[in-house]
């Protein structure tokens, strides 16, 4: 699904907001082609400055950024947006039309497509993402979880090669968190670049191969996600705390279990615990 | 597009004259230059009149937002041309510029440096009910955030293609649909959401309140006060006395 060619490159990025604010400081990053990456960090350490670099909606201060080995600095937003999609936090921020098959279609209407192609990728992503139900209903009459659904349906829909989500689990129930997990399963199959700006660390400890780490505008640490979240320093300077089985971990090891082992995933911990319950219940 | 110009309404902290002078004298002063705005249409009084308002402006050091808030402009000044010149004159379109941007700006410095919190307290002391001077100037501390919020609309909908200039007057106004829409509902939902905050804090539940400072009405205040009143006595004498005052007042562009 990864392949080795950087789809992004960045290089010396600075952006100053026109108030004096430097969101972003010497930013320097390659993202591969079908890679899954979480960007997390405090507020106003320079996620979402980072991620609206990328399709143009700020252009840095200094520096280039490279997408699919061209440099972005000339190009319109219109342009970008056809290939990197960025899905904002708050989905009612772009919903406007008079249905929920509408709000698809609007987004479609800016790519090259005939009408009976629209009809067609339409009713492909209404049933692809459940919404086939509500086609007729007014997106401002769906609840936050459908209409999350809708605003990643409507970005979704025009396929970009990279696909940006902003705080994708934010407000979400499990079975919308399962719904996304699934569709980044399955966008990852079609080889798309996901980038996901979140604070659930539980959620990027499962599921994040890789985590960028900010602070102050600045990349602080970068590379397994497992590798970053067990970091206690990095996490305490970053607002963070630590994944709940490496606290586990710590408290076991409190306790006298000197066996386990560091940086365990879920399934190791089970393991591990349906060992020691064996030997116990073994002894009685 | 940004929608920066908008933050050419948003209160900043600074120490100068301006900031300094009470909320009720800026206040008079946005209604004085408005109503000076309001009594030509003649090209080189509205001149003269926005001329005088530069000064304030370099004294209250609000140059970089006060540029932003007339570069703003720049779409309906174009509409204003077009019209006025095509139904009246290139001269009344002119006029009409400079009323626009004397009266924007004297509400952007207004704006700029008025604090929201004393803006309540200035209409209580001017006997307004305190719910309508508490809506007030909730209002004014929402113009940043509103101002934030069409920002984020605007980004949102690019990132789908949305492209705000399209040729064409039709597809002009068509086009500001995806981003009026979305920002009335927030807006909305945030007025909701505010008057519910408001309630469980029991707002409104008795009819008198003290504060936690107040504001008074300063020397440098009275002084600004008797300049505003001279400025609109002038002003209006100039009005009533245009026809025997010097030929070049009445300037227009030939025709």
């Amino acid at each position: 699904m990864t392949s080795e060619i950087p789809i992004i490159m960045m290089r010396d990025i600075d952006y100053i907001y026109p108030n004096g604010t430097e969101a972003l400081k010497k930013i320097n990053l390659n993202i591969s082609k079908g890679e899954l990456v979480g960007i997390m960090g405090k507020n106003g350490a320079g996620k979402t400055s980072l991620i609206r670099t990328l399709n143009g909606l700020i252009k840095p201060t200094q520096g280039n950024i490279y997408i699919e080995n061209e440099n972005i600095s000339s190009k319109s937003i219109a342009n970008l947006s056809e290939k990197v999609g960025i899905i904002f936090q708050n989905p009612f921020h772009q919903l406007f039309a008079n249905s929920v098959e509408d709000e698809i279609k609007f987004s479609l209407k800016s790519i090259s497509l005939d009408k009976e192609k629209i009809q067609i990728r339409t009713d492909h992503i209404l049933n692809q993402f459940d919404l086939e139900k509500y086609r007729t209903r007014s997106p401002l009459n769906l609840s936050g979880g459908e209409s999350k659904k809708l605003a990643i349906a409507s970005i979704i829909c025009r396929d970009p090669d990279i696909i940006v989500f902003d705080e994708p689990t934010l407000g979400q129930d499990a079975k919308e968190i399962e719904f996304f997990i699934n569709l980044i399963k399955n966008e990852r199959k079609r080889s798309k670049t996901i980038i996901i700006i979140t604070h659930n660390i539980e959620f990027a400890y499962e599921y994040l191969p890789r985590t960028i780490l900010m602070a102050d505008g600045q990349i602080i640490a970068d590379g397994p996600t497992k590798e970053v979240l067990n970091n206690e320093f990095l996490i305490s300077n970053t607002s963070l705390v630590l994944p709940q089985i490496q606290q586990f971990y710590f408290a076991l090891l409190e306790q006298g279990f000197q066996e386990v082992v560091d940086k365990m995933s879920k399934t190791e911990m089970i393991n591990y615990l349906r060992n020691i319950l064996k030997k116990r219940y073994s002894k009685i | 597009m940004s929608l920066e110009f908008l933050n050419a309404f948003k209160f900043m902290k600074k120490k100068t004259f301006v900031h300094n002078l009470d909320p009720r004298v800026k206040l008079l002063f946005s209604i004085i230059y408005t109503i000076s705005a309001m009594l030509f249409v003649e090209i080189i009084p509205l001149l003269l009149i926005f001329l005088s308002l530069i000064p304030i402006v370099l004294y209250g050091k609000l140059f970089k937002q006060w540029i932003k808030s007339v570069r703003g402009l720049s779409i309906l000044i174009l509409f204003i041309i077009l019209l006025n010149t095509l139904f009246i004159s290139l001269s009344f379109a002119i006029a009409m510029i400079l009323r626009i941007y004397i009266m924007v700006s004297a509400f952007s410095i207004f704006f700029l440096t008025v604090d929201p919190n004393d803006l309540a307290l200035s209409l209580i002391s001017m006997k307004l009910p305190y719910e309508f001077a508490f809506s007030f100037s909730l209002a004014f501390r929402f113009v940043p955030t509103i101002a934030n919020e069409a920002q984020n609309i605007l980004d949102a909908q690019q990132s789908r293609g949305y492209e705000l200039q399209k040729k064409g007057l039709i597809n002009q106004i068509k086009n500001l649909f995806p981003l009026l829409i979305p920002l009335i509902i927030c807006s909305i939902k945030r007025a909701f959401n505010v008057a519910e905050a408001l309630e469980s804090r029991a707002f409104g539940c008795r009819k008198t309140r003290t504060f936690y400072y107040n504001i008074r009405y300063s020397i440098k205040d009275w002084i600004f006060t008797l300049y505003l009143f001279l400025f609109l006595a002038f002003i209006i004498f100039i009005r009533i006395q245009f026809n025997i005052l010097p030929n070049f007042l009445m300037w227009s562009l030939p025709v």
